[in-house]
């Protein structure tokens, strides 16, 4: 996927599937909850490079920011082939965590981008 | 009203990047300084001990469900047992441990260095911000907000028609301020000391009290229900190797 780094490292298994009982690695776990939130930043990032030279304005770059986190969850579900339950404990930490953390970030590169491209 | 204003080139050379480098490296300056003055104090045998004692008892809450229920009953008897158990404290002793750590001097220099480091930076950029950089537009904000706003963002600019997205450098600080955070992240690794929002969040829930976290663990620990989480082991674990020899 274009500009996805996943920071290089791995996920890692979290659970023993062969217990009928989910019992969870926390040090596996909290490490792939720091790979999604890398990858969120990254890519909040990026994407306000990008809407600030596309010149969106308004909505449109706050609905751009939620396809960003649409993708961002997607590509790393996808790369969790997506068998949740073996990597993370619950669907709601890969598709929610993190998904506003990364706004204001958002909100900077793409006001720079679009003052540099666009007013200056 | 949607009148584009063409802004001076000179603008964004010598006002937006400038500002952006300078608390990117700022950032990063606080960073390694903090790293430096860490002072390593020796922790006191009695507070590690405490620490350890709550570890173990989390343990056993966390794998309460593979032991036994006898076996479990008795660690937790050994630890929230009226007479001597491990984690009651009388109640006589509750509020001296609050009170001697707040007097405790190392440990109020540190907090006193940690504010400090994170205090002063920020009020010089600010003032240095102020001094230099007001008085004229600096950027446009890509999105439109209302009228009320116009007070905060604009501050330097005394011309009540221009539109409120455009704004001046005081608040490119404040968006640079919460938005680079997220980039210090990046590329300082771990949580480090520039995520201050987050520290200030932590410094209105202080009051770390050990024999507070003592039996609030105990509490916990009682309320624990036991359930036996490999009743039928030897038939699984039998049906495993079946599947390994076939």
């Amino acid at each position: 996927m274009v500009g996805h780094e996943d920071s290089g490292a791995s996920k890692k298994k979290s659970t023993d599937s062969s217990n009928d009982l989910p019992t969870f690695n926390a040090e596996n776990l909290q490490n792939n909850t720091k790979i999604i939130y890398y990858s969120r930043t990254f890519l909040s990032i990026i994407g306000g490079v990008i809407a600030g030279i596309l010149g969106y304005t308004g909505l449109t770059g706050f609905v751009f920011y939620f396809l960003i986190m649409a993708i961002t969850s997607l590509g790393l579900a996808a790369k969790a082939k997506f068998s949740i339950h073996s990597y993370f404990d619950c669907w709601n930490r890969l598709l929610l965590d993190g998904f506003l953390g990364g706004l204001l970030s958002y909100v900077l590169f793409w006001t720079f981008a679009y003052d540099i491209v666009h007013i200056f | 009203m949607a009148e584009d204003l063409v802004l001076d080139t000179a603008i964004r050379d010598w006002v937006l990047i400038p500002l952006s480098v300078v608390m990117v490296l700022i950032g990063i300056l606080r960073y390694f300084v903090s790293k430096l003055m860490r002072s390593y104090q020796l922790p006191d045998a009695k507070v590690v001990k405490e620490g350890q004692v709550v570890i173990r008892a989390r343990n056993l809450r966390a794998a309460a469900n593979f032991i036994p229920l006898k076996s479990f009953r008795a660690r937790r008897t050994y630890f929230s047992n009226e007479e001597n158990g491990l984690l009651h404290v009388p109640k006589g002793q509750a509020q001296n441990a609050q009170a001697q750590m707040f007097s405790d001097p190392n440990m109020a220099m540190d907090m006193m260095k940690k504010n400090l480091s994170m205090i002063i930076p920020q009020t010089l950029t600010f003032a240095w911000v102020n001094f230099f950089f007001s008085g004229f537009v600096a950027a446009k904000i890509p999105f439109p907000l209302t009228q009320r706003f116009r007070s905060m963002l604009q501050n330097g600019i005394d011309l009540s028609t221009v539109d409120v997205s455009y704004v001046s450098s005081r608040s490119w600080y404040f968006l640079n301020l919460f938005g680079l955070r997220g980039l210090f992240s990046l590329i300082l690794g771990e949580e480090n000391a520039t995520d201050d929002t987050q520290r200030m969040m932590q410094m209105s829930g202080f009051g770390f009290d050990p024999t507070r976290s003592l039996s609030a663990e105990k509490d916990s620990l009682d309320i624990v229900q036991h359930e036996w989480a490999l009743p039928k082991f030897e038939q699984r674990a039998e049906a495993v190797l079946r599947r390994l020899v076939r």
